[in-house]
């Protein structure tokens, strides 16, 4: 039936020329598991394509609207938490994928000539996903969404002269409200991706001009076992891209696609409170992805601020972009190439460095307390959460406890938790017949929020 | 099988997996609110004792609709008739037949709908025109001395009774 189908159009079309162009590219030196790393980004994209289109539906882009209608898609749409989380995770997982696939085309050298222009194209690319992950992070106008996105304009306004104008124009007025919104929204569905689509098709369509880079030389003789495998790859010389490099991107799709719906089902991602610009106490903490720079950040002060803020990015992006043409070393091996090799160490390292100094500080601030613990779960077992909330979780009965800790101090706490109606009058909240530890644990905990 | 047609299968059976998996919440998460009905809330409409037994009187009340991630309020109205037994009897103030809004006719004593000539008797029963079963009647309540109804419409046009 399809084969039927397929000849039909391919009488008329002239179909078997195109597919033997797409499917039958030589690969130097055979196929391999490290060249997918390209396609998994690829897949990632379309998912985030998919994804974004179907929360599009129900999502509303006005300050007034846009936090209650993802609360709308993650409480009351089926499956909106679950293809949210999609979205989400989606993210994440493409950061990664690009990553790697920049790292594997570093390592192999696959950015030299011919393929300067593939290169350029592709860090275009990549920062045009760093776009869309700053852009996105802001529309479920939360106090995270909010915060993070006001520290981050709030960077450019470190560069001199240009800095103030630049913050008004991608905040669209001098304050972080509807106008920015609007604007991120439609650079996040309609701008980003359409551009992104469109740099995609030159990116393989450069591919297939030039071809793919393969392995490296493959004459080199780097130790016996290379010169092995130089040996054997030399013989199934070049092997076409069809089926099996296709079928091994498929595989690794499949793998990306199960750990991204693993992700989405077993690690939600809960919305903070909406956004408030009147609350300046919230402290947000950007994407795992940002957080080494966010660290590095902490680093900086005074008149070498500006270093961080956008010097350090801007040449970091200019020599991402100009590699090819700063690295003249015409080698391909990563052995004949050891000052970009040790560059690359020392890049890796330092990123991977920062990211975990800043998981460590971050996830060793609250809550290891034991009592805070107890009193953490005697708020969950006594139910407070029927009335309040803490961080978007809870009911809105009574007050939002997300900040108690900052404006009480423990004796208030302890008398309010012995009698309510005695410390404010006129409050709904029962008396609950606590033990001294019992109180003093969740009084602990009450202090711990902030 | 040949090595070549293995690979080529399993690379459409992966791919029609992915697509399987996502395809069916992403249906759901597109239809589902659409089917999603929000049970109303009994609304107040006044007080029985302002009717007077075989003059109709139209009463209007507020509901609030989900619409999505708001609630809004509408004003709706409703024909109230108080029985000789003080019960009260509640329509739908839309016409069976496609929805029009009718009135009374003191001069006739009768449910007339302007559109296209419908006409009820003061207990909804039709007694010409084209409408296709009588007035749609709505849960009522007398509870400490005030009227309640419950908000809810119907599909025009058919002989039986459809809730939308």
């Amino acid at each position: 039936m399809i084969q039927a189908v397929y000849q039909w159009l391919d009488q008329r079309l002239r179909l078997r020329p195109i597919e033997e162009m797409l499917l039958n590219e030589p690969i130097p030196g055979g196929t391999s598991w490290v060249y997918v790393f390209g396609s998994a980004t690829l897949f990632l994209f379309l998912l985030q394509l998919l994804t974004g289109m179907f929360l599009a539906i129900y999502y509303a882009p006005t300050p007034d609207h846009a936090y209650d209608s993802v609360q709308f898609i993650m409480s009351s749409v089926t499956f909106g938490a679950f293809v949210r989380g999609l979205h989400h995770w989606g993210a994440s997982a493409m950061v990664v994928a690009i990553g790697l696939h920049m790292l594997q085309v570093y390592l192999y050298g696959a950015y030299k000539p011919p393929r300067e222009v593939m290169w350029m194209v592709g860090v275009a690319l990549f920062l045009l996903t760093l776009a869309f992950a700053f852009s996105g992070y802001l529309l479920p106008w939360d106090q995270k969404a909010y915060w993070a996105t006001q520290i981050g304009i709030n960077m450019v306004g470190t560069v001199p002269g240009i800095g103030d104008a630049l913050v008004r124009i991608i905040r669209g007025g001098d304050h972080l409200g509807a106008l920015t919104l609007t604007r991120f929204f439609a650079l996040h569905i309609l701008f980003l991706p359409l551009m992104t689509l469109g740099l995609i098709a030159l990116h393989l369509f450069i591919l297939r001009r030039v071809g793919p880079a393969g392995l490296f030389e493959e004459r080199r003789t780097v130790g016996k076992s290379g010169a092995v495998r130089a040996e054997r790859r030399r013989r199934i010389a070049s092997e076409p891209f069809y089926p099996r490099q296709v079928f091994m991107d498929a595989v690794v799709m499949g793998v990306v696609f199960l750990i991204v719906v693993g992700l989405a089902i077993g690690l939600p991602f809960p919305l903070a409170d909406k956004a408030n610009p009147s609350d300046t106490s919230f402290k947000p903490i950007p994407e795992w992805y940002f957080l080494f720079y966010y660290q590095g950040l902490k680093y900086v002060h005074g008149p070498l601020e500006p270093l961080a803020t956008w010097i350090l990015p801007a040449v970091f992006y200019a020599v991402l972009m100009f590699l090819p043409f700063i690295d003249r070393n015409p080698a391909r091996h990563p052995v004949r190439r050891p000052t970009a090799i040790l560059i690359g160490i020392f890049f890796l390292v330092g990123v991977f460095g920062l990211m975990a100094v800043s998981l460590k500080e971050i996830y060793s601030v609250p809550t290891t307390e034991p009592s805070v613990v107890r009193g953490q779960e005697l708020y969950a077992k006594l139910q407070c959460n029927g009335c309040h909330r803490i961080h978007g979780s809870g009911g809105a009965v009574g007050p939002d406890l997300s900040y108690e800790g900052k404006g009480r101090d423990r004796n208030w706490l302890i008398r309010h938790f012995k009698d309510p109606q005695g410390v404010s009058p006129g409050s709904i909240m029962p008396a609950f017949s606590l033990t001294v530890s019992e109180l003093d644990d969740l009084t602990n905990y009450m202090l711990s929020l902030r | 099988m040949e090595r070549r047609t293995f690979l080529v299968r399993m690379t459409g059976f992966i791919m029609g997996l992915i697509g399987l998996i996502l395809s069916i919440p992403l249906v759901g998460y597109v239809i589902s609110p659409a089917f999603r009905r929000h049970p109303q809330d009994w609304a107040e409409t006044g007080s029985p004792d302002e009717l007077t037994v075989g003059i109709p009187r139209e009463l209007s009340y507020v509901v609030t609709l989900n619409d999505g991630w708001l609630k809004t309020t509408a004003t709706k109205s409703v024909w109230a008739v108080r029985q000789p037994d003080g019960a009260v009897t509640v329509f739908s103030p839309l016409c069976t037949h496609l929805g029009c809004g009718y009135h009374w006719d003191s001069a006739d004593l009768t449910f007339k709908c302007p559109c296209h000539g419908s006409i009820y008797n003061i207990n909804g029963k039709v007694l010409a025109g084209p409408a296709p079963r009588p007035l749609d009647r709505l849960p009522v309540k007398v509870d400490n001395g005030r009227l309640f109804v419950i908000y809810k419409e119907f599909r025009a046009g058919t002989p039986r009774q459809i809730e939308l």
